[in-house]
């Protein structure tokens, strides 16, 4: 049953507008004192948390949970700010990719620091996923994921490094690679050939990436931008290896289709969403108390186990066991250059595009 | 038209009150007409002059920096770049092969059509016209596993011998070099090849219902008349079908490639990066992570004004051949 949840997350989240209304309705209108509207991504996902996380925080706190639907995350901003400056909360908490997060951060007023001293558990996640910015806390990890590298191994020995994927006299017209300037292979070039995100920060740097990342072309049959196309040439054989969602794969492994994910020696590249909450929310004390909950070794377990996702600590704080760890997550972890995918956007974005513009 | 019928039930005898719905009736069209074309083409013309704050959203604002970006690219004037130049020339180098490539494949298909029997055009009509209900995304989906490695050509070519056979006599090798096998196995995707196909597979329906009215009003005598004259089948074609229906092959083929402008999803999933078109780059900007509405919308504004300069351009040679 997980396996179906998985799958179809991500893809829901790209057209995920049609749900957004059906999840909607479904929402339960439980008359409580205390209630809280927690944004996530629509579909199974959000459906994974009505089912087995909200429950169990309204069980441990009393407090009723509202779920709301986020298409994703860089939409969901352009909503919130919408909705801000017509002084509307259409969620108390969102969940945002870092570099929504960042977005956000900057545009005033959207989001409202958490009171760090009612989330004690925020301490057991590893520090990176708590977001410090001028006004405090605006960001505490909810769950992460990996977009690791895959292999079809039926067809091809494991590699040992990422660099073994520009040997064309094995790869040749054979990868399927994200097409998205800031998707990972950026950050899998620059943690391969360069000094991982220092690299990013000179524009040479970034060039320098970018001409590496030029040489894969000869090797790669499919740049994919959704999910399920690279799901697809997996199957199909079109591809042969490349990167690919680490969860996802280990699923359709499970189901029979030959696909491996492994953590090559440089690592794999880590996103993960955060809890935030909306600037105008008068829920503070609820949130806080849902945040604390989340960050619970025992609620990032439940997530692990029911959604997929990564846990934002170490194995050994949760009760996960090896092989259920290791269908979620593993070392080492490679961290986007989330500062430079911001601060050069259009610059990086431009670039890039125009090395897979040249045929 | 509507307008000259409106003036046909002014002018006609009878009471006040039809001259006055005939004005509401017009304003209604016209109201139509504003919400639904110019007042959404305005919003997003308004948009491309806006200002992208680098790392964040956008504002309404007035600089022609994302028309500035186009023509030279971002990093102007330091360096120059082509890319969105590239861009638009492969929305009109695919939408132009894949319309007269559905109006060719078309045409002798309807013209075969309609010399049926009544019940066998409307059955094909019927076909044709439910067809029509299939998304792109549906059509992408189907062709997609018809090219696929596993399940579709390669592994036909494959198990027919013909991946050995052309290994062995080393022409193989030429299919590598233009991109349309692997080390392993013949590979349509994704290739220029694929995209056109698709693109033009997508629209022959329209194109087959676009030329059967022009196809079925033709005067069999007149074919009749060249045929007993001692003219082959193909000098009757050459020489008498296809002058009669120049226009309609030609407006068709226009219309056909100005809505392929648009074509996003056979694009997305099809072609290479390199060939990626402007519909591709304008959907990267305004949905994807940078969230660049104004630079989508200049884009845009830029492709819609490229569309209607082909029309014009095919209207005034078509009107020019006319004469």
């Amino acid at each position: 049953m997980t396996s179906k949840l998985i799958v179809n997350r991500r893809r829901l989240l790209q057209g995920g507008a049609a749900f957004a209304a059906a999840s909607t309705l479904g929402a339960p209108l439980i008359a409580q004192s205390r209630s809280l509207k927690i944004g996530s991504y629509g579909g199974y996902f959000e459906d994974s948390f009505k089912n087995f996380v909200y429950p169990a925080f309204t069980e441990a706190t009393g407090i009723a949970v509202e779920s709301v639907t986020q298409p994703n995350s860089a939409d969901w901003l352009l909503t919130m700010q919408q909705a801000a400056q017509a002084g509307n909360v259409p969620a108390d908490l969102s969940l945002y990719a870092r570099d929504t997060l960042i977005k956000a951060s900057r545009m005033e007023g959207l989001l409202k620091p958490l009171d760090m001293g009612m989330i004690p558990n925020a301490g057991l996640l590893d520090p990176y996923f708590v977001f410090d910015d001028q006004p405090g806390t605006l960001g505490v990890g909810a769950m992460s994921w990996f977009t690791s590298m895959v292999v079809n191994p039926d067809e091809l020995e494991t590699p040992a490094s990422w660099a073994d994927l520009w040997d064309t006299s094995r790869f040749e017209q054979s990868l399927g690679l994200a097409k998205r300037y800031n998707a990972g292979l950026m950050d899998i070039v620059a943690a391969t050939f360069f000094d991982g995100v220092s690299t990013f920060d000179t524009d040479d740097g970034i060039v320098a990436i970018i001409a590496k990342a030029a040489e894969l072309k000869p090797n790669a049959a499919l740049w994919w931008s959704a999910e399920s196309q690279m799901e697809q040439a997996m199957k199909n054989l079109d591809v042969v290896a490349g990167m690919y969602y680490h969860d996802v794969a280990g699923i359709m492994a499970s189901d029979g289709f030959p696909i491996a994910s492994i953590f090559p020696k440089e690592g794999n590249v880590q996103d993960y969403g955060s809890w935030c909450l909306s600037g105008l929310s008068e829920k503070s004390a609820e949130a806080a108390e849902f945040v604390n909950f989340s960050c619970e070794p025992a609620s990032q377990a439940l997530m692990s186990r029911m959604i997929g996702t990564a846990p934002l600590m170490e194995r050994e704080k949760t009760d996960l066991t090896e092989e259920e760890f290791a269908a979620v997550s593993g070392v080492p972890s490679i961290r986007p250059a989330y500062g430079a995918y911001l601060d050069k956007e259009t610059f990086i974005q431009e670039a890039w595009d125009k090395m897979l513009a040249e045929g | 038209m509507s307008a000259s019928a409106a003036e046909e039930a002014a002018s006609a005898p009878g009471p006040a009150h039809t001259d006055a719905s005939g004005a509401a009736l017009r304003l209604g069209l016209l109201a139509v007409l504003l919400v639904l074309c110019l007042v959404p083409f305005l919003f997003v013309l308004a948009i491309s002059f806006g200002h992208k704050i680098e790392g964040a959203g956008w504002e309404f604002g007035f600089e022609f920096t994302h028309y500035a970006r186009f023509f030279f690219g971002a990093a102007w004037p330091e360096s120059f770049s082509q890319l969105y130049w590239q861009r638009l020339g492969y929305s009109v180098y695919f939408a132009a092969i894949a319309a007269v490539l559905a109006v060719a494949l078309a045409f002798p298909f309807t013209y075969f059509l309609t010399r049926l029997s009544r019940l066998g055009q409307t059955i094909w009509l019927v076909i044709l016209l439910s067809s029509l209900s299939l998304s792109e995304v549906f059509i992408v989906m189907g062709w997609d596993i018809l090219l696929s490695a596993r399940s579709g050509l390669p592994a036909l070519l494959d198990a027919l011998g013909i991946t050995d056979w052309t290994k062995e006599i080393g022409w193989f090798r030429w299919f590598r070099d233009v991109g349309l096998a692997s080390p392993r196995n013949f590979k349509f995707k994704t290739s220029g090849f694929a995209t056109v196909l698709t693109m033009a597979y997508l629209v022959w329906p329209y194109a087959v219902i676009l030329l059967y009215p022009a196809l079925s009003r033709l005067d069999p005598s007149l074919i009749e008349a060249a045929r007993t004259m001692g003219a082959r089948p193909l000098t009757v074609t050459r020489t008498v079908i296809l002058p009669l229906v120049r226009l309609p092959l030609v407006g068709s083929s226009l219309l056909l490639f100005v809505f392929l402008l648009g074509t996003y999803v056979t694009v997305t999933v099809f072609a290479d990066p390199s060939q990626h078109t402007l519909a591709v780059s304008i959907y990267d900007s305004v949905r994807g992570s940078t969230l660049n509405a104004p630079f989508g919308a200049a884009q845009s504004v830029i492709l819609l004004v490229a569309a209607g300069g082909f029309l014009l351009a095919g209207r005034r040679l078509s009107a020019a051949a006319a004469s």
